[in-house]
């Protein structure tokens, strides 16, 4: 009893010199709030998601303007029986395009940039390395550069396939075949060698190990890349662009860019983008949630979970 | 279950460099045999040999005097238990040791019997629906333990299974190992590079450096018969000395010049050239008042005393120049030395081996860690 109360008094009595005789200025306190960063941060916040709040917003506009602010409706949505996204010929086809381009990019880039990823992990040479460095390089090559080269191939080279939805997709797969061959080839060096030969040990096939171990090991990565291309499809206009032929074959971002750039915008494009911003939150959230249930009792927090599905699209 | 023979005939690996050079190695059935040495010496890749991880440049690996090197790892009748235990993350403990058994298509009710029995060798019954990242360390080990064992192999291949725990759970460990494997009989190889775990719990082992064996033996044998400095500096008996062999008796008895002292030496007098080195175990090494006479007597100086609790340790500087640790048991019976003080130690005739190989001393990180010879080298630091 005696020693604690001895000791919170000679903590009062260093206390009170600290602050007494040796104050500091606020500019030189490094305890001090960070006011400044902090203010600074609200500030980046504000400026960069009111502009989308009030894109979202005049997609909900009664009137016809995006500028003047009449009122809440869903006319631009589908109230209206011409102009709203869902009777508007043209924008409803953009919405499956995307849906398509996405699902079918997912569906042919995954696989193969797994089975890339595998193969380059295996294969230890020159070559492997450099076509690894190719994977890499997709990173760094302008889009507009790949995708003017692939407007060729298939204006010029391979007049077999025209432009349109197959253009597109081959485009697509393409440029996005790196996020797996990428990610899941990380997944591997982090996994090591150890599983596979445990499983070996244990009496497992070749076979037997790659579906028994090694796919639920790479599942994580697998499924973020999958987000990753997914949300990155649905984000792309610049290959679209260039590849789409027609309105049927022309997705959201590329209406949305012409029709508001050829001077014919109205809240249904809002409406249009808000559908588009939309989508690209449901991906990132099935993604977070997805990543966690599947790395549950792997120790991966949410953190984590969101720096893998969405840092690595910085 | 008999079998579990083991024959290494001539193997080597070579990756850049040799990592096992021309190893013949004879294992018998049901024995608890160890691999010891530094790491780089070969001994993991002579286990990963086995297991089929890795195949060998040259020689042969024979079970039960079959022919392995050929065969892949998924159909040898060995398992491992990895350093890193290599629990598989996304299943639960019970499913982990089912892995070797679901490949093998059994009943269901033979398969969780077996993986109860194996996890009840392990102790570990009611952990069965944990999975690996919820179990401690030595829990994850055993795991590791049922999820071989409950393939019944002929051999178990342990990777330093025991190198990622804390000290009091590795000692309590090594126990357990021991008996289990006395309790299942199968053939334990054991690769380490704790000397006391291979004293503790092999039958037999094999020191080895640079991708060779240097010495074969039962633990005895081995820590009191060092073949070379390297096996005896490694063993954890470094008190080497220096000597000149001047006289050589019957039955490997002999003189050995010592600076200016003349040692009666007891053991290794046939085989040992004529410049070799002395050897005593810390334990063995009496201290007494400085100006006590009789043979085998050298002067002394304590250089530093270090206390371990139940015993203390003494660095002692002789005459002749050489630096010898000593070990008094804090039994109440020993005179307390102070430091600077000048001794005489007692080398006993019996506890006195010289050795026929030369070799390296081998890296200890148990020493000391500054250089007791400096003075003043702890207030430099």
């Amino acid at each position: 009893m005696t020693s604690v109360t001895a000791r919170s008094s000679t903590s009062g009595a260093a206390a009170k010199t600290a602050g007494g005789s040796t104050r500091l200025r606020p500019w030189r306190n490094p305890w001090r709030h960070p006011w400044l960063l902090e203010g600074f941060t609200w500030l980046y916040l504000l400026w960069s998601l009111a502009p989308i709040a009030i894109a979202v917003l005049f997609s909900f506009n009664s009137g016809k303007s995006q500028a003047s602010y009449q009122g809440l409706s869903w006319r631009w949505y589908w109230g209206d029986p011409v102009n709203s996204v869902f009777h508007n010929p043209q924008l409803q086809s953009s919405v499956f395009t995307t849906l398509k381009l996405s699902a079918y990019t997912t569906l042919i880039a995954v696989p193969i940039g797994v089975a890339f990823a595998l193969g380059i992990n295996r294969w230890r040479s020159k070559t492997a390395a450099s076509f690894n460095f190719v994977m890499i390089l997709s990173f760094v090559v302008p889009e507009l550069i790949f995708g003017v080269a692939m407007f060729f191939v298939f204006t010029k080279l391979f007049t077999g396939i025209q432009l349109g939805l197959l253009a597109e997709i081959l485009g697509l797969v393409t440029w996005n075949v790196s996020w797996p061959a990428i990610i899941v080839q990380a997944r591997l060096v982090g996994i090591g060698r150890h599983y596979e030969e445990a499983a070996a040990d244990l009496g497992a096939t070749q076979w037997q190990t790659m579906r028994r171990v090694m796919m639920p090991l790479l599942w994580p990565a697998i499924f973020a890349s999958a987000i990753l291309v997914f949300s990155g499809v649905i984000d792309d206009f610049v290959i679209v662009d260039l590849l789409s032929s027609n309105a049927s074959n022309t997705p959201m971002s590329v209406i949305i860019y012409s029709t508001q750039h050829g001077g014919n915008g109205g809240p249904a494009l809002n409406a249009l983008a808000t559908v588009m911003l939309v989508m690209s939150f449901v991906v990132a959230i099935l993604g977070f949630l997805g990543y966690r249930f599947m790395t549950r009792g792997q120790r991966i927090d949410g953190q984590q979970a969101l720096a893998t599905i969405a840092g690595a699209e910085n | 279950m008999p079998g579990g023979r083991i024959e290494l005939v001539s193997l080597t690996k070579r990756f850049a460099e040799v990592a096992v050079d021309d190893i013949d190695l004879q294992i018998a059935s049901g024995e608890f045999f160890s691999l010891l040495g530094p790491s780089g010496c070969g001994k993991t890749t002579t286990l990963r040999l086995i297991a089929g991880f890795e195949q060998p440049t040259a020689g042969k690996i024979l079970l039960d005097g079959t022919d392995v090197s050929a065969v892949p790892p998924h159909k040898r009748n060995v398992n491992t238990v990895f350093q890193s235990y290599a629990l598989f993350p996304f299943l639960n403990v019970f499913d982990n040791v089912a892995f070797g058994l679901r490949s093998r298509k059994l009943p269901s009710s033979e398969l969780s019997s077996r993986v109860c029995s194996a996890l009840d060798l392990v102790k570990l019954k009611s952990f069965e629906k944990r999975r690996p990242g919820q179990l401690s360390g030595g829990q994850q080990q055993r795991v590791a333990l049922a999820r071989a064992l409950v393939l019944q192999p002929s051999v178990l291949l342990l990777d330093e299974p025991l190198g990622a725990l804390d000290a009091k759970l590795r000692r309590s460990l090594k126990v357990e190992l021991k008996a289990l494997q006395e309790q299942v009989g199968i053939t334990f190889l054991y690769v380490t590079h704790d000397q006391e775990e291979a004293l503790t719990m092999s039958d037999r082992l094999a020191v080895m450096r640079d991708g060779k064996i240097v010495q074969i033996g039962s633990p005895t044998e081995v820590y009191e018969e060092p073949s070379d400095t390297y096996v005896a500096d490694f063993l954890g008996v470094s008190n080497l000395m220096e000597v000149d062999i001047t006289e050589r008796g019957p039955g490997g008895q002999c003189q050995a010049k010592l600076g200016d002292c003349v040692l009666t030496v007891d053991h290794g007098g046939q085989e040992a050239p004529d410049r070799s080195h002395a050897v005593i175990r810390p334990e063995r090494v009496k201290i007494e008042e400085f100006g006590s006479t009789g043979p085998n007597r050298v002067p002394a100086m304590v250089e530093r005393l270090v206390y371990l609790g139940s015993s203390t340790q003494v660095f002692l500087r002789l005459a002749a120049g050489t630096d010898l640790q000593a070990v008094l048991q804090n039994d109440g019976s020993q005179t307390a030395w102070s430091q600077g003080t000048p001794v005489h130690a007692f080398l006993a005739p019996d506890a006195l081996r010289v050795l026929a190989g030369g070799g390296e001393v081998a890296e200890q990180g148990d020493d000391l860690p500054i250089d007791i010879a400096a003075p003043g080298a702890l207030q430099a630091g």
